[in-house]
């Protein structure tokens, strides 16, 4: 009887204390200069699953409103803040904001219902010290936790889009290229099949793609409506007769024997197995790039890359314990620069607290024009428990 | 008063009429001793079992609860419904009827789309052309979530559809479905084809059990009897009686025929007299016959069977194995 009793008050201690830890630790990011803010828990669930993929749908708690709408219990809190700060009539000039709140998320480990504090910081030009921040800002939460030394894995999406981009590949593998980024046994399948050849197997296109050599935009689509009405096809469904079109004359120009040359494909994977500390993985950068002749097309991200290491040096951050790798992606669509994960290193592989740069979002979201936008979370029980 | 054994089994269309004539055939006539608008029925001349009449939908959430035993449903359903499938039931048999396949389809239109990696690239294409993503009307949200995930597909939404799926891109709410579909009339009639490797799962009515509900002695017993005669009536089905005497009737004249067609010998070699029975597929019945009688046979007789009931169990043994 005893016994239970002190294990209640025990309980009652620890939950008290993990609040006022978290409490303190927003605090100081108030302090800092970033207003606290609560966004509704019940969201819409379409800019989740509409951002985040569809993947996500299995994790959320979804229901409906009586008119149909779909909602979801926040499975995170950064689409809405970006959310509130779009309808709050500031919107493209800079504000910055933190929280702490519950989000939602059903979990194979631990309860669905979680603490994250975090932040998010909108419109600012100066990115290098932005992103900088953010980083400095999420080490003072484990800090502030008593972890004095984290692992710290940082990477950069924007250097494979620029190196992506600056490649002489056709459009469509490009896109396919980039979208694969963040699932990499996906793209080790793309360069295997466009190491290959684009259209092997595919004897069915070739009467198509031959008649469509050389063709330009406007009789690639009157073949693709002939084609069409031949079949007695009416309704296309979706895509226009152009678009059909487009896709062919791409394929077309691919050509039957197009493949991915071996030396770009070199150039990918040597990219992509760069890593280490900053300096060292930019020096390494830098002379692929001028190898490569593709100095000015990489040197806008790089410059960004190490200017935001001057940053962190400034903010203290000692650059040697930051793990760089140019491979690194954190699995999410709208990161569009700067990532990075702070993990324990003698505890699980999950981050304590992650973040990134998402300067696409925003539009996503409907914003008229892009905002640069960057933040973090902090798993707060994976902190305290770690602390415990 | 001991907790009835609950069988739940379609209550409309032809799902009920292949279901009700299933077990009718396996020696277990479903009846409904308070009139045909009942929903609860029981098994002719066996005690302890209660017959649910639901939907195939119902059923299979009813499996996952284990708030009844045993189920006749579609396997779609289940893995549709059920993300752990394998945790919560027992596929014991597939039924032979209830064929469907879930396929993804896309508007015929779309002649640069025939296979998977083509929706990818056309999916990414979409949404750098259109500022949104291409949506995939279905009532099958899990299985093409997975489906298109393990195709490296990843820009789409799903909008969820209740009925008349494959009307959706025609009526502009969707780009493409995923859908089950029999023949493919339907998907025709609606101007969309199947992607070619976009067969998610072929599907057919099984026999499940539900490994959650309350197993206790008496319910499993009356499972065994139930099994039992499936399978005896399974196994019926799969051969025809064969029988004739002769006295060139040998071991080794049995063990080629084995060889030939594929027969079976539920009772041994040939007697004394020269009298065999054998157990063989339909398909081989008349080459089994002319090889007797070349062999000295005057007269052979086939029949059909009704039952082969034999000293194992295999459904039970897997409903035991499972639960």
């Amino acid at each position: 009887m005893l016994d239970a009793r002190r294990d209640k008050d025990m309980d009652a201690t620890t939950a008290q204390t993990k609040d006022t830890r978290a409490e303190a630790l927003v605090a100081s990011y108030e302090r800092a200069g970033y207003a606290r803010v609560q966004p509704a828990i019940l969201q819409p669930a379409e800019p989740f699953l509409d951002l985040s993929g569809e993947d996500i749908r299995k994790r959320m708690f979804l229901t409906a409103s009586p008119n149909g709408e779909e909602l979801c219990l926040r499975p995170d809190l950064t689409i809405p803040v970006s959310r509130d700060y779009l309808a709050s009539g500031t919107a493209g000039k800079p504000a910055s904001y933190c929280y702490l709140g519950p989000v939602f998320r059903h979990r194979a480990n631990g309860p669905a219902e979680f603490l994250q504090a975090g932040i998010e910081s909108f419109g600012r030009a100066d990115k290098a010290a932005a992103d900088a921040e953010m980083l400095a800002l999420g080490l003072e939460a484990t800090a502030h936790y008593g972890l004095a030394e984290p692992d710290i894995q940082i990477g950069d999406v924007a250097l494979f889009a620029a190196l992506i981009s600056a490649l002489d590949l056709p459009a469509a593998w490009k896109r396919r290229l980039v979208k694969d980024f963040n699932r990499k046994a996906n793209l080790a399948q793309d360069l295997d099949r466009l190491t290959l050849g684009g259209s092997n197997g595919r004897p069915e296109y070739q009467g198509v793609l031959a008649a469509l050599a050389g063709s330009d935009p406007k009789g690639a689509q009157r073949l693709v409506t002939d084609l069409l009405s031949i079949a007695g096809i009416t309704a296309v469904g979706g895509r226009s007769v152009g678009e059909i079109a487009d896709r062919f004359l791409e394929q077309s120009a691919l050509g039957a024997s197009t493949k991915l040359p071996r030396e770009v494909r070199g150039l990918i994977e040597r990219f992509l197995s760069i890593q280490g500390e900053p300096d060292d993985a930019a020096a390494e950068l830098r002379a692929l790039a001028l190898e490569a002749q593709m100095k000015n097309a990489l040197d806008p991200a790089l410059d960004l890359f190490e200017n935001r290491a001057g940053f962190l040096a400034a903010h203290g951050v000692d650059l040697k314990r930051l793990r760089f790798s140019t491979a690194f992606g954190r699995g999410f669509d709208y990161y569009t620069g700067f990532v990075f994960e702070i993990t324990d290193p003698k505890g699980s592989s999950e981050p304590l607290v992650a973040g990134g740069r998402y300067d696409g979002l925003l539009a996503r979201l409907g914003a008229a024009e892009a905002i640069s936008a960057v933040g973090f979370a902090v798993w707060i029980e994976r902190l305290a428990g770690g602390a415990a | 008063m001991t907790v009835p054994l609950i069988l739940a089994v379609p209550a409309k269309g032809r799902l009920q009429e292949n279901a009700e004539a299933f077990f009718g055939r396996a020696g277990l006539p479903l009846i409904k001793p308070r009139g045909a608008r009942d929903y609860r029925g029981a098994v002719a001349g066996l005690d302890g079992i209660e017959v649910a009449y639901l939907s195939a939908s119902e059923i299979t959430s009813q499996l996952a609860q284990g708030a009844v035993h045993l189920g006749v449903t579609g396997e779609d359903l289940v893995r549709e419904q059920m993300p752990d499938a394998d945790k919560r039931v027992v596929l014991i048999e597939a039924l032979g009827f209830g064929h469907a396949n879930v396929v993804v389809a896309v508007p015929q239109a779309w002649i640069d789309v025939r296979t998977m990696a083509d929706v990818d690239d056309v999916a990414t294409a979409f949404r750098h052309t259109h500022g949104r993503k291409m949506r995939v009307a279905t009532k099958y949200i899990n299985l093409t979530r997975d489906f298109f995930s393990r195709h490296g597909v990843i820009d789409y939404r799903i909008v969820e559809s209740a009925g008349a799926t494959e009307g959706a891109p025609a009526a502009g709410t969707a780009e493409l479905i995923v859908d089950i579909t029999t023949t493919g009339t339907t998907l025709a009639a609606n101007a969309l084809k199947i992607v070619e490797d976009g067969t998610i799962l072929r599907s057919q009515a099984n026999l499940v059990a539900a490994r959650g509900a309350e197993w206790g002695g008496p319910q499993r017993e009356l499972a065994r009897v139930i099994l039992d005669r499936i399978a005896a009536q399974a196994r019926a089905r799969a051969f025809r009686e064969v029988r004739a005497r002769f006295a060139g009737c040998d071991t080794k004249l049995v063990d080629e025929a084995r060889e030939k067609f594929a027969i079976e010998t539920p009772f041994g070699g040939p007697t004394s007299s020269g009298m065999l029975t054998l157990h063989c597929p339909p398909t081989q019945v008349y080459p089994l016959t002319g090889f007797l009688r070349e062999r000295g046979a005057e007269a052979v007789s086939v029949a059909e069977l009704d039952y082969v009931f034999s000293k194992d169990n295999p459904l039970y043994a897997k409903l035991e194995a499972g639960l």
